[in-house]
């Protein structure tokens, strides 16, 4: 368990800097050296005057399973929002000049809604997901996820299965 | 395909990133990419008219126009929002609640914006910039991003300016 900190509420007043034992606290992009961070000792978290630091865990407990029926409403709005998020897309491409970046002047303001419609679409999906099953990385239904689509590797559009990256992400997620 | 993944690993690589896990996040982006290109074919799924993919059918590879769009959202709440809102209470899940609370209030809104660009066009962004809250995806269109968000109560800092 290290210390971090929220450069956003950091008022520099250092005090973090006096009680650090290890020196972790400072370093040249004001976030914490995690790796000179003793583990769970928390003096600059309670030392902090704006309460901008504090602890990020190593380990989680497994998160209370779902009940089934929420769960499946729950995807189901996930593969609903991610649809209309495709759309959405669908809709962006036809906004811009085709085989340019930039979009055509002609219909900026379209194209300015629906890539907020696209971001907005995408977080509710996010939230969705969450609800469903995938709040936790390092849960059990996370790997049970990397598990399967290791296994029935679904082809999705022109690019190459990312099998390497699903291995070392179960290996990396694991809980020691 | 059982299910989207675009979202589920992008969520994930978000989790990672407050975690400071930047290996992990970089990873699960990757995958999130690889499986948005798929997204398509979920809109096919959607379109085949799936007991459990309730509402109007989508197709993601016909673009449907800002009339289309409106009308999948303007579904949702009953199709989407409230079976999930009687589960949830059944199961005394306050979570996936607290998610329906956001989530039917953002689609209402993603529901306004689509339809008042529908009859306004540009005239609707006239001096007025596009901004939406990281948190909950409430959209609001004005010169500054609200001190807090109406929705879900994150601070302006939460807010992406859309360009």
């Amino acid at each position: 368990m290290h210390a971090a900190r929220n450069l956003r509420l950091c008022t520099k007043d250092c005090i973090c800097l006096f009680v650090c034992p290890t020196k972790a606290t400072d370093t040249e992009n004001g976030q914490v050296d995690f790796s000179k961070c003793l583990d769970g000792c928390r003096l600059c978290v309670d030392a902090c005057p704006s309460h901008a630091i504090y602890l990020v865990n190593a380990n989680y407990a497994e998160p209370a399973p779902k009940a089934r029926r929420v769960s499946e409403k729950a995807f189901a709005l996930l593969d609903r929002k991610a649809g209309e998020e495709a759309m959405v897309k669908q809709m962006l491409v036809k906004a811009a000049v085709p085989g340019k970046d930039a979009v055509n002047t002609a219909n900026a303001g379209a194209a300015l809604v629906l890539k907020a419609l696209e971001k907005s679409l995408r977080i509710v999906a996010e939230d969705a997901a969450r609800e469903a099953a995938y709040m936790l990385p390092q849960s059990s239904s996370t790997q049970m996820l990397i598990e399967t689509l290791l296994q029935d590797r679904p082809k999705c559009g022109e690019g190459q299965f990312p099998e390497q990256e699903l291995r070392e992400l179960k290996g990396l997620l694991s809980r020691t | 395909m059982e299910h989207a993944y675009g979202p589920i690993f992008s969520n994930l690589a978000k989790a990672c990133e407050k975690q400071f896990r930047t290996r992990e996040a970089e990873l699960l982006w990757k995958l999130s990419g690889y499986f948005d290109g798929a997204v398509p074919s979920v809109g096919e799924v959607l379109s085949s008219g799936r007991a459990d993919r309730a509402g109007p059918s989508l197709d993601a590879r016909k673009p449907a126009g800002f009339q289309g769009l409106a009308a999948a959202l303007a579904a949702d709440e009953t199709e989407h929002f409230d079976s999930i809102k009687t589960e949830a209470t059944a199961a005394k899940d306050r979570g996936a609640l607290r998610m329906t609370v956001w989530g039917s209030k953002v689609n209402a809104i993603q529901q306004s914006v689509v339809e008042r660009y529908a009859k306004q066009g540009d005239a609707l962004l006239q001096d007025k910039s596009v901004f939406v809250c990281e948190a909950c995806g409430f959209i609001f269109i004005g010169q500054e991003a609200p001190e807090i968000c109406p929705v879900c109560k994150a601070p302006r800092s939460r807010f992406s300016k859309i360009s």
